[in-house]
């Protein structure tokens, strides 16, 4: 169910003010510079869907929005198709192109994303700039103008109308796109990168998915606006465009569709403001838009975001988590290398179902790589893994997550942006299953809390709970009770001990030995990468092996 | 009857009252240039020219006038242009030198009636019917044509090298040069377009070395043509340099010493640092009292082409059609030449070739092409 969110009236506030406003001047010129307000905000929309809910920092928007733009162009003007499929074919052509690029820029991080988008919109502008098919410098003319039922739609409020039904299309896309469940895992994806894909989350369908439809939204205004202007050219896809997208996005707000049409209505005319600075308005529209930045530094929804706040959604009633149960994880032979360091070293145990097994070691003795290299995150190395008679050792994370292999991890990475509900249904197949997860780890009461105001205990919890939601038949946990006051490890104790008696299989790694060694029904102990012990904790404590590399040699007077 | 013949004196006097007030009312004539971006130097010549006209017009004509900036995009110029018929219901328009926004600015300009006055060399803003494109600087079919005629039947080029840029003004120039060169039976042994942004012409000035070439083509922006006439000279090409209408521009050859200008020429409308004749030396000195820079062509040629509107405006079209009809139908004598449509919008016919002698960044006029596209 969805809590009511009162900046929506706010903005709704707004834009009547605007039109209000345009109505009053009235004339052609004001109603151009609303239609290119509208023009960039759905651009900037798409954009938010790649920058804000994936952060990647993706160049590539202002290409999109000129190809677009070029595809309506050579549409209508060379194939004699009319504006409005036109109009389809501008959205069609970038969203394609955007799912293509994605397939390889997905796979990268940072500021490789940048420099790789940015490579692609050097390639368009060079493409129109040289080919002749495209017009070469000069462009494409003689863009017919929008026509819709025989309306002609040239100019004024036809054309401003035209554009910001655009805009509300393009809204309620990015809406659609980025809500609910949907939206709390592109949160994730984006704050939680180690951890979404343990969680089952994979980030090339999402990327891929949101790169096509950004891609699409940028096409649409970049048509939007071949049809305003009658001409096309390569200024359409310089770089001066993207840095308007990416100006209105940071104004905006990260993320946010609405603040991206606030921070267009208020970036795009500004230039206009200062005209009468004749060549010295660069420095002034600059000076303001540092004002802006500096001053607004979560953007215009972040601000308005403090003054009213974001309702958390309101959870469904709590149901149940079905747990495939009775499946064993099995670990044959695992080797990983870090240069000339011997991280793993043919590691071999078994962890069955409706048991727990401790895995303990001295710092660098390999717990956390095994544990990387059995969720996946570490795909090198050797070995085989299997999960019941599911050899699982060349799939990826999210895949093994699906298959039910669930991980809890030292540093949990918590989105602050969600509420501690959404952290977990990003991992749930329902919203009920979400409840269900966080009422067995005593976080139910807290469901509509920011996730940010957590403390490290329920942090810890908040973890545990999202890899319960994804309904595992294995769980990792790495550390789950460090940090955690003595009532607190008598909870998690009673609550992994539930966990194996319904038969899951839990492999804990752990420095506490007055936590573990009660807990866990076997200990294996790794030391330099090798398994030096294995057997119940009494056995184990006592081999002078463990005692002599992790546990320490009792001193005899 | 007495009655009547003082209704009718009084009628006669209102009248005459009127038509004197809207004789004195301000006619509007914004300018809406380049002033920022890759055209900068070249839509400021524009803006100053077209300044210095709106400055100082004729009697009993009285004109308020805002500048804009188009910077380099359609986008913002079809904006500035919306802006001006919206909110000074002009008379004519000073028009970017860019074609592409003049291509974009035509049919809007078109729709409302408006003439633009401009030396945009971009062929196609007079070929697509609009009747309000008036242009004051000769198209690359006049410009082109004497530069390859030069270098030809002057200097004997036989092995012409071209460098072009990858703009619409180096594309048009481009086109034209290897056109005309073809009609006098030459083939250019190399054409290489140049991106705007290149900092290093060596390796191109190195490959018409290599391809054996006897002479060098320039159809570059100002930037580009004063590093490739530099490095030219650094590299000891050798080679006579006839270069685009950029190289007559005081702005470029003051990016060069004098020693690397020896042997250069280029095409052009005018040049007015080198005109002796003294309207244009009156022109020149008055330009530089009041802008502190000298004048080129681009600027003689919106001096010129916003001149001629008001002229028309004195000449009593006091509306945007009808100064539009008065560019159309009349034949102005401008400072650089001669101005007279050719039907399409094209005021300008003649061109000219300045060389530079290696002690001077003033150049000569060498050669005068007149009426090159057959209007007189």
């Amino acid at each position: 169910m969805r809590a009511i969110d009162r900046r929506g009236w706010v903005y709704a506030l707004m834009a009547l003010l605007g039109f209000a406003a345009l109505a009053a001047a009235g004339d052609g010129y004001a109603l151009r510079i609303a239609t290119l307000v509208g023009i960039y905000a759905i651009a900037a929309i798409g954009f938010q869907l790649v920058f804000g809910h994936l952060g990647l920092l993706a160049l590539s928007q202002g290409a999109f929005f000129g190809i677009g733009a070029y595809a309506l162009a050579l549409a209508t003007v060379e194939l004699g198709v009319t504006p409005l499929p036109g109009l389809l074919i501008a959205v069609l052509v970038p969203a394609l192109l955007g799912a293509l690029v994605a397939l390889p820029v997905a796979r990268l991080e940072s500021h490789y994303v940048a420099l790789a988008t940015l490579g692609l919109a050097q390639l368009a502008l060079l493409l129109a700039t040289n080919l002749e098919v495209l017009g070469g410098a000069n462009g494409v003319y003689g863009v017919p103008p929008l026509t819709v039922l025989g309306v002609n739609l040239a100019e004024g409020w036809p054309m401003l109308v035209a554009v910001w039904l655009g805009v509300a299309l393009a809204l309620a896309l990015g809406g659609w796109a980025t809500a609910g469940r949907r939206g709390a895992r592109l949160t994730t994806l984006r704050d939680a990168p180690l951890a979404a894909p343990a969680l089952g989350l994979d980030p090339m369908g999402y990327r891929v998915g949101m790169f096509a439809l950004a891609a699409g939204t940028a096409g649409l205004g970049g048509g939007l606006q071949a049809l305003d202007l009658g001409v096309v050219s390569p200024a359409v896809l310089r770089f001066d465009v993207m840095v308007t997208l990416l100006a209105i996005a940071v104004v905006g707000g990260r993320g946010s569709g609405l603040g991206a049409v606030a921070a267009a209505a208020l970036l795009v005319p500004l230039p206009e403001l200062f005209r009468g600075f004749e060549s010295g308005y660069l420095i002034v529209y600059g000076g303001a838009m540092l004002a802006a930045i500096v001053l607004l530094p979560r953007g215009l929804d972040g601000a308005l975001a403090r003054m009213v706040p974001r309702p958390a959604p309101i959870p469904p009633r709590q149901g149940t988590v079905p747990p495939r149960l009775g499946v064993a994880l099995r670990v044959e032979g695992l080797s990983r290398r870090f240069g000339g360091v011997v991280a793993l070293d043919g590691v071999s145990f078994t962890v069955p179902s409706g048991r727990i097994v401790g895995l303990i070691g001295a710092n660098g003795s390999g717990k956390t790589t095994a544990l990387n290299r059995i969720s996946g995150l570490d795909r090198v190395g050797g070995g085989e893994m299997w999960l019941g008679k599911t050899r699982i050792d060349t799939l990826s994370p999210a895949r093994r997550a699906r298959l039910g292999l669930a991980r809890g991890f030292q540093h949990p990475e918590i989105p602050a942006d969600l509420s501690v509900f959404e952290v977990v249904v990003a991992a749930a197949p329902s919203g009920e299953a979400a409840m269900a997860a966080l009422d067995r780890t005593g976080l139910i009461d807290r469901a509509r809390e920011p996730a940010a105001s957590l403390g490290p205990a329920a942090r810890r919890g908040l973890d545990l709970a999202r890899a319960l939601a994804t309904g595992p038949s294995v769980l990792l946990l790495d550390e789950p009770a460090a940090g955690l006051t003595a009532e607190e490890r008598d909870r998690l104790s009673s609550l992994l001990r539930r966990l194996a008696r319904e038969g899951r299989a839990l492999l804990v790694v752990e420095h506490s030995m007055d936590f573990l060694l009660p807990l866990a029904d076997r200990i294996i102990c790794l030391d330099a990468g090798r398994v030096i012990a294995e057997g119940t904790a009494d056995t184990v404590a006592a081999d002078p092996a463990v005692r002599t590399a992790y546990l320490g040699r009792e001193v005899v007077s | 009857m007495s009655r009547l013949f003082h209704t009718l004196v009084a009628a006669l006097v209102v009248m005459v009252t009127a038509m004197a007030a809207r004789a004195a009312e301000p006619v509007s004539i914004p300018v809406l240039v380049p002033i920022t971006g890759f055209l900068a130097l070249e839509g400021t010549a524009q803006r100053n020219g077209a300044v210095l006209a709106l400055d100082t017009p004729p009697a009993g004509v009285s004109v308020t006038y805002e500048v804009s900036d188009t910077a380099t995009s359609p986008e913002v110029a079809v904006t500035a242009l919306r802006r001006a018929l919206d909110r000074f219901d002009p008379v004519a328009i000073a028009a970017p030198i860019f074609g592409t926004q003049m291509l974009a600015m035509a049919p809007i300009a078109n729709r409302a009636g408006v003439p633009l006055i401009t030396v945009s060399g971009t062929a196609k803003i007079t070929e697509l019917g609009h009747d309000v494109v008036f242009r004051f600087f000769p198209t690359d079919a006049v410009v082109k044509v004497a530069q390859a005629r030069y270098a030809v039947r002057e200097l004997g080029v036989k092995r012409p090298a071209i460098l072009y840029q990858t703009t619409a003004y180096g594309q048009s120039g481009h086109g034209h040069l290897v056109r005309t060169l073809a009609e006098l039976g030459i083939a250019p042994v190399l054409e290489e377009a140049i991106d705007p942004g290149i900092k290093d012409l060596l390796p191109a000035l190195e490959r018409a070395r290599a391809a054996g070439a006897d002479g060098l083509l320039l159809q570059l922006h100002s930037g580009p043509t004063a590093l490739a006439v530099r490095q030219a000279h650094g590299l000891g090409l050798g080679l006579p340099i006839v270069a685009g209408s950029a190289m007559h521009q005081p702005s470029t050859a003051a990016l060069l010493d004098p020693a690397a200008l020896k042997g250069v020429c280029a095409e052009t409308a005018s040049a007015p640092i080198a005109d002796a004749r003294p309207a244009v030396k009156a022109f020149a000195v008055a330009f530089e009292a009041r802008f502190g820079t000298k004048p080129d062509a681009f600027a003689l040629g919106q001096y010129d082409g916003v001149r001629m509107v008001l002229a028309a405006v004195a000449g009593g079209a006091r509306t945007a059609g009808a100064v539009r009809d008065w560019l159309a139908a009349n034949r102005y004598e401008g400072l650089a030449m001669s101005y007279v449509s050719d039907g399409t919008g094209n005021m300008a016919h003649d061109a000219i070739i300045v060389c530079y002698d290696g002690n001077s960044r003033v150049p000569r006029i060498v050669k005068r092409y007149d009426a090159v596209d057959g209007i007189r």
